[in-house]
């Protein structure tokens, strides 16, 4: 085995005890549960919901309304006459929490057309969850559909009518015509311009984190002396540190971004979006361009927070050493959801250009709306910018740095930082 | 006659306003332990630390087997192990693993390497423990295992025994009796004079970044007419 492959397995063995990587999983843990949650509320929502009637009218109307319920729900009891608390308590009994009571004078009311039919419903909510009051609620939805049977009826008029206008929805997006509505735009495009740039910032702040944890490994144990005098060359060591923390970082981004990715499937039941023509997606040479990218601000962001590391005194110093790169990587991304970048002013244009980390949450969205060159300059800005990291932090662990802890101008800031 | 051990020539290496080392300089020959004694501060860990090429000096040069600790350092690091004063091991590695991970370094077959390590170690059972388990003076024999089972040229050993009981500080200061050999030379930092004497062919002594005295401890005691080592550290440092 090369010491190169023996290092990286050293460090992906010491970063994968429990006191590193149990922190890192609780966050897709958490996500996990909650999609799970949610995942629930959408099939309690779709199941037919259990329901009381009390028909204290026999008029034809009210037949209509029993004959809706009798389609679209499970009536687990029917009486008549009876005290709403009585029916309550018999509903529940069967399994049932909802209880529609249609009173005597319903055919009636509506007959005369002077006033709406009135029905009176009672719901019991014993969960207060999301789920309880979701399902809780779907007792009294097929009233939507038993007002419009009854208005055909009475009334005699056709669908069109009953329902009179309906809209055909255009969007001009960066003078493409979609032909959809904005909100299903953003259902549609929620995936590429927020989720992506968020597990793209994910992924740096676990690699950086994984790379300190690394660092302060050694500075705990007290390792990194003998390590330094071992016949392995500096940069091999280096190497070893950024790929073994790589792996690492990678391999516990990926289980946020799938658990992420699930919460967010669970939570866009309904209506998935309009729809999106062919240029409002991303092809395999932009994908190509998004992971190049990503990979650069992934090595410049471990080179960083490799050199950051020497000048942690610990673990928890190096806990606080990594919110730096978390800031600098994280910005970009809070930009390119919320905001476009044209709309800033020329110097916090220029700012955000400056920052490496810009380009690839910038990615899918100038891809999609045909903007390349941006990122094609920026790929190669990031290479030079991950070149002079890596370059940097062989440099420093080939110095007295690396043993002394010595940051120079900048020591007193690092170690209020850590205290 | 062949290259001494170790050459150190006016080696000078200041922290911001510290000036830990001032000019110093000796040698050590082949097959020799050669003693650093001094009060803390005096510069004996950055004299060994420059020598494991962890510091680079500020002015002189450190010769380690003919390399020169700045311009080979590689050289210099093929024929050392080095040993800090509060060195650990891989928490999450037991301690068969831990001499295997290091022998991996040197040999193409690691396993007689990491045999010889286990028996230098003398840990028993307990060398399939996490080293996260050990004691302090169990950390520190395997520490010394893994350096000496590469059969350095030069073993750097900064206060091996300091904060060990009695008997393991005398197991420790057995085995590294026991190394040196033709091609084999220890050089070792301590406070204690007594074990100072008892291991040490020369003896080297540093005072505010300079070596004031050199030489065997008889020689050192006759110079300066006192009894002992220590008396002698006292007299020439006063």
């Amino acid at each position: 085995m090369s010491d190169f492959l023996r290092l990286v397995r050293k460090e992906a063995r010491e970063l994968l005890r429990p006191r590193y990587i149990v922190p890192i999983l609780v966050v897709p843990i958490v996500f996990l549960a909650m999609g799970q949650g949610f995942s629930g509320v959408e099939d309690g929502a779709n199941e037919e919901p259990a329901v009381g009637l009390v028909m204290n009218d026999s008029g034809r109307y009210a037949d209509l309304l029993e004959e809706t319920y009798d389609r679209r729900a499970n009536v687990t009891y029917r009486g008549a006459n009876v005290s709403a608390e009585t029916a309550i308590e018999e509903t529940r009994g069967s399994g049932g929490k909802t209880v529609i009571v249609v009173p005597r004078n319903f055919t009636e009311r509506i007959e005369d057309g002077a006033a709406p039919g009135r029905v009176e419903t009672y719901t019991v909510v014993d969960n207060l969850g999301i789920a309880g009051i979701s399902s809780a609620g779907a007792g009294t939805a097929p009233l939507g559909e038993a007002s419009q049977v009854i208005a055909a009826n009475a009334t005699g008029a056709p669908p069109g009518q009953l329902s009179p206008i309906t809209a055909t929805e255009t969007s001009i997006v960066r003078g493409e015509r979609v032909d959809a509505s904005p909100s299903s735009i953003n259902s549609d495009l929620f995936g590429q311009l927020f989720f992506v740039p968020v597990v793209i910032v994910v992924v740096i702040v676990f690699s950086g984190q994984m790379v300190m944890n690394s660092m302060g490994i050694e500075n705990e144990n007290k390792t990194m002396e003998t390590l330094l005098t071992m016949p392995v060359a500096r940069r091999t060591i280096v190497a070893a540190k950024l790929a073994g923390s790589a792996v690492i970082g990678l391999f516990a981004a990926g289980l946020l971004a799938g658990s992420m990715f699930y919460y967010q499937s669970s939570l866009s039941f309904g209506d998935g979006g309009g729809g999106l023509p062919a240029q409002f997606s991303l092809g395999p040479a932009e994908y190509a361009l998004i992971g190049v990218s990503v990979f650069l601000a992934v090595v410049a962001a471990l080179a960083m927070a490799l050199c950051l590391g020497i000048f942690a005194g610990d673990q928890q110093g190096a806990q606080v050493l990594v919110l730096p790169i978390a800031f600098v990587a994280g910005a970009p991304a809070a930009v390119t959801v919320f905001t476009d970048i044209g709309a800033l002013s020329l110097p916090l244009q220029a700012i955000v250009y400056a920052n490496p980390f810009t380009y690839p949450s910038l990615a899918p969205k100038a891809l999609l709306v045909g903007d390349p060159l941006v990122i094609v300059g920026g790929t190669v800005y990031q290479l030079v910018f991950a070149a002079a990291m890596v370059g940097l932090a062989v440099r420093l662990f080939g110095s007295d740095r690396v043993v002394t802890g010595d940051a120079g101008r900048l020591s007193d800031i690092f170690e209020s930082l850590q205290r | 006659m062949p290259d001494a051990a170790v050459t150190v020539r006016g080696l000078s290496k200041r922290y911001g306003n510290v000036e830990a080392l001032t000019d110093l300089s000796f040698t050590v020959e082949r097959g020799e332990i050669f003693g650093l004694v001094g009060p803390n501060g005096a510069g004996k860990s950055t004299t060994l630390r420059i020598l494991a090429t962890l510091l680079t000096p500020d002015d002189g040069e450190a010769v380690v087997f003919g390399a020169d600790t700045q311009t080979d350092p590689n050289a210099v690091r093929e024929a050392i192990r080095y040993l800090p004063e509060e060195a650990g091991a891989y928490e999450n590695l037991t301690g068969r693993g831990f001499l295997s991970f290091v022998a991996g370094f040197y040999a193409e077959d690691p396993d007689p390497m990491v045999e010889r390590g286990v028996e230098l170690a003398d840990l028993d059972e307990r060398i399939t423990d996490k080293t996260g388990d050990y004691s302090k003076g169990m950390t520190r024999r395997l520490l010394l295992a893994s350096a000496l089972m590469t059969e350095p040229r030069l073993a750097i050993l900064d206060e091996p025994t300091s904060g060990l009981d009695v008997r393991n500080a005398r197991e420790i200061r057995e085995v590294i009796q026991s190394y040196p050999g033709e091609e084999r030379s220890v050089i070792l930092s301590s406070h204690d004079m007594l074990e100072v004497e008892y291991l040490c062919d020369r003896v080297g002594l540093v005072d505010r970044g300079r070596v004031v005295a050199a030489g065997t401890p008889a020689e050192l005691v006759a110079q300066t007419g006192t009894q002992n080592l220590e008396d002698a550290f006292l007299e020439v440092t006063a």
